[in-house]
């Protein structure tokens, strides 16, 4: 090719006159200074890594398979959202009402609500734990005929068929229920009673008060309970009755009794309890005595004969034996009781009219009907009548009743009738049970038209006389369930909607009984808004007190030596039985005794010394009537030396189902007993007798069997002390809890306070705190040991349950949990207090500088962060912890039940196994708080944000806000001379403090200097 | 003319043997067949491998919670076994880099067998920092790779990292020493190798060394660089690992003394693994000469010395909590004697500092069933001793509502059992294969304690 010189071209005269370098450099597509050399491997390497990319990151999980947008949006409702709808607990007859918290269509959390007048925000265990019955794949989903499927249609024609032939025949209908408030419901029931000649609705409770209503009729004329106002009385004295923690109302009242322990305003109650057993109440007593369960009467009378005594009223008490407590306490609480006349307040929990009878009495004498007492405007919460049960047994074994309709209650579990009931039961030609599931009557009955559970129905309570409160529903009922009501007004030709028949009732019964809203429709939407409506309703007509009605009692019942008398009681949580479903519930730890799992036989423990009894053997308990039960024991500090108790509401069938729950390993035990389910039914041990469930039994009979059976108990060393061969010299208790009396705090407010000033730091501190920082304090006086805030916060944040085997290997999820140790007082008396521990934030966290791969950070809030997705479990950090309040993954905790993880708050992730997981101050809380503080352009308040714990307190037990607020709530607590911080000599900084437990007691003495032997 | 074997010293080996002899006592035993006795030592041992990986394999799939570990006590078992066998690693390297930089002959017969000991207790211990992690598959997280997470580092101030490259260092150094240390035995091997397959392997793996003066020169060079190297790894490694305790707030493990106290614990304790198995090996493989009474003498001395060191220790801790005034650190100690664990602790204190009293005379020194069992026990007493350490101070610290007992489950024994038949599977199929005593080293201290002028025999 020749080589031509090609015609030169230029695109400037500059180019035309340049120099012959800058002719190269023009000519030079890819010149050496300008862009990078992109060589051809550069590019295919960018192409691949591209493509890889591409590739991975098309690749999902889970293959979309259909993905459809709602047409129209919903009003209201923004997908991540919460929405609250205020409704009422059904978890109990107390009635509280609730917020419950709606995400994507359905309730996830149950909150006390704020306004009501019973719970006033606060939400017991049983209420937070219920929500888990929605999402309950055991409910029945349709009537059942005979034990099968059946449908609406049929299981009415039948019914209704059979009714029109038992009307003809004058039959004998009964309907057998638990105390139902619903103005509907009730109204609903006696329309269909009416249509025939011989027909009840027969009321009782499974926990019964049937001897307090009886008693009020005795001594007032009328049937009621009275309500009881904790917060206005100045001396409270209690008989046997758990007031903070299964009677009648335990929110209500644990709610007032906090505010009548005030300590700020100095006003602070005295309370005085005498129990047979330990029981979260007599653990909050000022001074508790135990006392036999037969000597209950006889000290009431002791007392009523002072009392009256000192208001010159008549009292026969010349042949009584003597008190079991010292006589000058006796003298001395009754001057108490005087000075304090009409704010005091005396209760009796125990099922006998003639000690109820009494204790009316002393209130009637101190003049507290009216002030702390009120039967005008009673309470509902409780109708049952032990003395109709009685008939109706009577005629279910003459066989006399064709038509029997059990609602809300499972005699065959609740009632001591063993087989024969049973076979009573079968006797009935019409059986229909209306339960949620198939319990023990269920099974028995001929029809099962299961109900809705209350958060997916229409319902109403009118617990406490004024105050009607709503249930509305939260989401579309999950099966094809039918409330008694709907199902009732079907039966009688017209069915209706719950809606309607609500709204019926309301319209004609409540509306015309209020004078705030003129409309109907704004009276509704009121009412559904605030969740309750506040109503007029007539006084009922007491007589005056009764005088003859009073029968002192002379003798006290004692057991023989070496026999025992048996105490038959509700755990906090379980009840009588119906939440023998719930798991969360059966893993809860038993307030008192920490056990969980189980119920069991508790006793002293110069008792067990005696028998030679430990923890575990299974004992085996005989009563007079031949009855007998084997459980395994329990040594109970503070219990009485002749006395034994066992709870109710175990041994269910509906427990059956837990044999597997936890994790299934080769060592794995199940979590149920011998027979399958949890717990032994000890219900047989009940006695009937004269209208009455007694509770108790005398001359019971313990032997030891050679069997073994380990709780699973969450805390195994009970006392603040170290066992005695081991204690160093000159130590004493542990400063871990601190507490004082109220002579001692009077005298000085920091009394009892061991609290370490922080140290000068040498270093600049790593964390400035530029915005809020989170901090809590719990009051340890208000803290009752409930353990709500132990289910809120589970509930919260998607804690597991494990099982029995891994509770008894030490190895519970629950992040928050509630240590109780005792102490014992120089004249003998059991003490007890809790400290509920959580992971503390600290902010020299010894956990934070041991983790290897930084999965637990602190955040600039004040918050020690866990990430769980960087965590690979060594365990460090819970090593060096120094309040052990981390909590371990060991396995895959399941979640196959795909109806039950529909209660899983989306907020918090599901931990894998292999993670370490903690209290997290609810972050997904601030979270929200601060995206919706900065979605409006403010600073996030503390106000906004309330963990899971401090909400649910009923006792208002929790602080928590912004420590860097002065105004916040938290931080005038934090400079509360009774604030003390757990291991502050550690010097890691809690963002939690504690306020120290002060007891009524005039002694200064801080702590008893003898120590417990027990644990 | 009458030879008169004048020794100024008791000589290094007995027996007189000339290097040919050297060579053949060591290298025969590993060309013959295999003996009955060693193969049903090793099936035992791979038996208990095999257990060992079926537990751990239990364990990586169905979770931690498979041991009997809880929220009180979340480390037993696996960190006690951790720290265990990185102790007896300690002795090796002892033995072979600290004796060599004190001019100490009378390492050469037993340098080779306790490095390798080193080795393959390393590997024992270096399975647990993986497996007792809850997500072991994560585990490799503590390493600070490249990552393009925001560049996600470790946390550097966490002992458990400081652990993983103390770990791997004394791992990777370990084995660099050992195997240079086996290059020239692994040319003997190769220049006596009939089977092909030992040829082709030996001669692969000794990189071609052709004994000459140069490579010999560069090989001491290289041997006593390694052995500098090898000589701070002996006292940082364990006192890293004493760290992971000394480092924490709880009572029992919060102490200053650990980190001599762990390191004097390990040599203790891996002098009395090496006399256990050389006293088996020296006996089976009969190299009593080459292993004789004045080595078991000298490595005995070492025990007791270290024993005392430990005994101190036990004194200093408790003297500590003392004087502290801290009621929780005096209670740690009253429980461990007369808690619910004290026949651990006595245990512990009875065979670490009461039985090698026993050392101090030269007649049981000399007698080696009692040598034997006194180092069995040493073992069991310093397994105890971590055990102790761990489970008290977690199971019953603070707050007392915390306090739980710890019990094993039967994976945790089987994972304990396995390690136990890893070690002894590698170390009988190193005494197969490997040359158990450093024959090059060997025949340099042959003329030990002979005057210069007498030549050496061929």
């Amino acid at each position: 090719m020749s080589k031509r010189k090609t015609k030169r071209h230029w695109k400037s005269l500059e180019e035309r006159n340049a120099n012959p370098d800058v002719l190269k450099v023009l000519g030079d597509e890819f010149p050496p200074g300008g862009p990078r050399q992109f060589r051809r491997r550069d590019f295919l390497k960018a192409a691949g890594f591209t493509m890889g990319v591409a590739v991975t990151t098309g690749c999902t999980r889970a293959p979309i398979q259909r993905a459809v947008p709602l047409l129209s949006q919903p009003e209201e409702i923004v997908p991540g959202r919460f929405l609250y709808y205020a409704s009422t607990c059904g978890g109990c007859n107390a009635g509280c009402g609730v917020l419950a918290k709606v995400r994507d269509g359905r309730p996830i959390k149950l909150e006390g609500n704020p306004e009501h007048p019973i719970s006033r925000g606060g939400l017991c265990a049983t209420g937070q734990a219920s929500i888990l019955g929605l999402y309950d794949a055991e409910r029945l989903q349709h009537p059942l005929k005979d034990g099968k499927s059946s449908t609406w249609a049929d299981v009415d024609r039948e019914i209704t068929a059979d009714l029109e032939t038992i009307r003809a025949e004058r039959g004998a209908v009964r309907f057998l229920s638990g105390t139902i408030n619903s103005p509907t419901t009730l109204a609903g029931i006696q329309e269909f009673l009416k249509g025939f000649q011989n027909s009840r609705h027969v009321v009782y409770d499974a926990l019964s008060n049937s001897a307090l209503l009886d008693a009020h009729e005795k001594t007032h004329g009328v049937r009621a309970l009275p309500r009881f106002h904790f917060d206005k009385a100045e001396v409270i004295v209690s008989f046997d009755a758990d007031f903070l923690g299964t009677w009648i109302s335990p929110v209500e009242y644990t709610a007032d009794y906090r505010a009548a322990r005030n300590l700020e305003t100095k006003h602070v109650s005295y309370h005085v309890q005498f129990e047979p057993r330990l029981s979260v109440t007599g653990s909050k007593a000022d001074q508790r005595f135990a006392v036999a369960s037969g000597e209950l009467g006889l000290l009431l009378s002791h007392l009523a004969e002072r009392v009256a005594h000192k208001e010159d009223s008549p009292f026969a008490s010349s042949q009584m034996d003597a008190a079991p407590v010292k006589e000058a306490f006796l003298d001395e609480l009754a001057e108490r009781l005087r000075q304090a006349r009409g704010r005091s307040l005396v209760v009796c929990g125990v099922n006998d009219v003639r000690q109820q009878i009494l204790c009316n009495y002393i209130n009637h004498l101190l003049g507290n009907y009216g002030t702390t007492l009120v039967l005008e405007k009673p309470s509902l919460q409780s109708q049952g009548s032990d003395r109709e049960l009685e008939t109706l047994l009577d005629e279910l074994r003459k066989g006399e009743i064709k038509a029997l309709f059990v609602y809300g209650v499972n005699p065959s579990f609740e009632l001591p009738g063993g087989e024969s009931l049973e076979r009573d039961l079968q006797k009935v030609p019409l059986l229909v049970s209306f339960a949620q599931r198939l319990d023990e009557t269920a099974s028995l009955a001929r029809y099962v038209l299961p109900e809705p559970h209350y958060l997916e129905s229409w319902s109403d309570h009118e617990s406490i006389s004024g105050v009607a409160s709503i249930s509305q529903p939260l989401l579309h009922r999950l099966g094809e369930t039918r409330s008694v009501a709907e199902t009732i007004s079907a039966w009688r030709g017209s069915p209706k909607p719950g809606y309607e028949l609500i709204r019926e009732t309301w319209r004609n019964n409540l509306f015309t009984r209020q004078k705030k809203e003129r409309d109907f429709e704004t009276f509704w939407e009121r009412t559904l808004h605030d969740g309750f409506a506040e109503i007029e309703t007539d006084a009922i007509g007491g007589k005056p007190f009764s005088i003859q009605s009073v029968q002192p009692i002379w003798r006290a019942e004692r057991p023989e030596a070496n026999s025992f008398s048996l105490v038959l009681y509700p755990k906090v949580g379980m009840l009588d039985g119906r939440n023998a479903y719930n798991p969360w519930l059966h893993e809860l730890p038993d307030p008192i005794t920490k056990v969980t799992w189980d119920n069991y036989v508790s006793i002293a423990p110069k008792a067990a010394a005696r028998f030679g009894i430990s923890d575990g053997d299974v004992v085996r308990v005989d009563t007079n009537a031949g009855v007998a039960v084997e459980l395994p024991a329990y040594i109970q500090p503070g219990q009485h030396e002749q006395t034994l108790a066992i709870a109710l509401g175990y041994g269910s069938k509906l427990s059956a189902r837990f044999a597997k729950v936890g994790p299934q390993w080769i060592d794995a035990l199940v979590s149920v007993g011998d027979k399958g389910v949890v717990g032994v039914n000890a219900v047989l041990l009940l006695r009937f007798g004269n209208g009455i469930l007694e509770y108790t039994t005398t001359n019971v009979k313990l032997t030891r069997t050679d069997k073994q059976r380990e709780l699973a108990c969450t805390q195994t060393h009970n006392t603040l002390s170290v066992p005695k061969k081991l204690q160093p010299k000159g130590s004493g208790p542990r400063p871990v809890l601190q507490e004082t009396t109220l002579a001692a705090y009077l005298k000085d407010p920091h009394s009892g306070v061991e609290d370490h000033e922080e140290k000068e730091d040498l270093w600049p501190t790593d964390h400035p705190y530029r915005g809020p920082r989170w901090g809590m304090i719990i009051d340890q006086n208000a803290c009752t040991g409930c353990s709500s805030c132990v289910i809120a916060c589970q509930v919260e944040n998607n804690i597991p349950v494990v099982g029995r085997d891994e509770i008894r290997r030490n190895r519970e999820m629950h992040w928050l949990r509630i240590d109780r140790y005792y102490s014992e007082t120089d004249s003998g008396q059991i003490e007890v207090a809790y400290e509920p521990l959580m992971c503390q934030q600290c902010e020299n966290a010894p956990c934070e500088t041991v983790c290897p791969v930084l999965a637990t950070v602190h955040s600039e809030d004040g918050l020690n962060q866990q990430v769980y997705n960087r965590c690979i479990g060594t365990r460090y950090c819970a090593n060096n912890c120094p309040y052990k309040a981390r909590r371990f993954n060991w396995f895959n905790y399941a979640h196959d039940d795909q109806l039950q993880n529909l209660v899983l708050n989306p907020d918090v992730a599901v931990r894998s196994r292999g993670v370490m997981e903690k209290c997290t101050f609810c972050v997904q809380r601030i979270q929200e708080a601060k995206i919706e503080a900065k979605r409006r352009g403010e600073k996030v308040s503390d106000a906004a944000v309330q963990t899971a714990c401090q909400q649910s307190c009923p006792s208002q037990a929790i602080y928590f806000g912004d420590l860097n607020d002065p105004q916040s709530q938290v931080s005038k607590m934090m400079a509360n001379p009774r604030r003390y911080r757990v291991l502050g000599e550690l010097n890691v900084r809690p963002a939690v403090g504690y306020l120290t437990v002060v007891r009524n007691r005039p002694e200064e003495a801080t702590k008893g200097s003898k120590e417990e032997h027990h644990g | 003319m009458a030879e008169a074997v004048v020794a100024l010293r008791p000589p290094l080996i007995e027996g007189n043997k000339s290097i040919a002899q050297v060579t053949h006592d060591v290298c025969a035993p590993m060309e013959a067949r295999p003996t009955p006795l060693w193969w049903a030592a090793l099936l035992a041992s791979f038996s208990l491998l095999v257990l060992g990986a079926a537990a751990i394999g239990y364990q990586i799939t169905v979770g931690v919670g498979t041991w009997g570990l809880n929220r009180t006590v979340g480390w037993a078992f696996d960190i006690t076994n951790f720290v265990f066998w990185i102790g007896i690693g300690h002795a090796g390297t002892l033995i072979s880099a600290i004796l060599f930089l004190f001019r100490q002959r009378w390492r050469t017969s037993v340098n080779r067998a306790a490095e390798a000991m080193t080795i393959f207790a390393v590997m024992c211990a270096g399975i647990f920092p993986v497996i007792h992690t809850g997500r072991p598959w994560f585990a490799y997280w503590m390493f600070p790779y490249p990552n393009t997470r925001g560049s996600l580092w470790v946390n550097f101030r966490s002992p458990l990292v400081w652990d993983f490259f103390a770990i791997s260092t004394y791992l990777t150094v370990s084995a660099m020493f050992w195997f240079i240390g086996l290059l020239p035995d692994l040319a003997t091997i190769r220049d006596r190798a009939t089977a092909r397959w030992r040829r082709k392997l030996a001669g692969f793996l000794s990189l071609g060394w052709n004994g000459s003066y140069r490579a010999w020169q560069r090989y001491e060079v290289v041997y006593l660089m390694l052995a500098g190297l090898g000589t701070p790894l002996v006292i940082s490694v364990h006192t890293i690992v004493s760290w992971d305790f000394a480092t924490a707030v709880l009572p029992g493990w919060h102490a200053t003394i650990f980190p001599p106290y762990f390191v004097a614990g390990a040599i203790f304790s891996g002098m009395a693994m090496v006399l256990t198995l050389m006293i088996i090996a020296r006996k089976l493989m009969r190299l009593e000469e080459y292993i004789t009474l004045r080595h078991i003498d000298r490595m005995c001395k070492l025990v007791i010395a270290t024993s005392g060191i430990v005994g101190l220790a036990y004194g200093t801790e408790f003297f500590t909590a003392l004087y502290s005034g801290s009621s929780y650190e005096q209670f740690v100690f009253l429980n461990r004697a007369l808690g619910p664990l004290f026949w651990g602790y006595w245990t512990m204190v009875g065979c670490n500092v009461f039985v090698p009293q026993l050392l101090w005379f030269r007649r049981v020194r000399a007698y080696i069933p009692a040598v034997f069992v006194m180092c069995l026990l040493v073992n069991v007493g310093m397994w105890f001793e971590r055990f102790i350490i761990i489970v008290t101070s977690l199971s019953r610290d603070f707050i007392p509502a915390n306090w739980f007992h710890y019990a094993p489950t039967r994976i945790e024994v089987a994972t304990l059992m396995g390690t136990f038949g890893l070690f002894f599977t590698l170390f009988l199929l190193f005494c197969r294969f490997v040359p158990v005593i450093a024959v090059a080293e060997v025949k340099g201290v042959l003329k030990y304690g002979k005057p210069r002028s007498e030549a050496t025999h061929e």
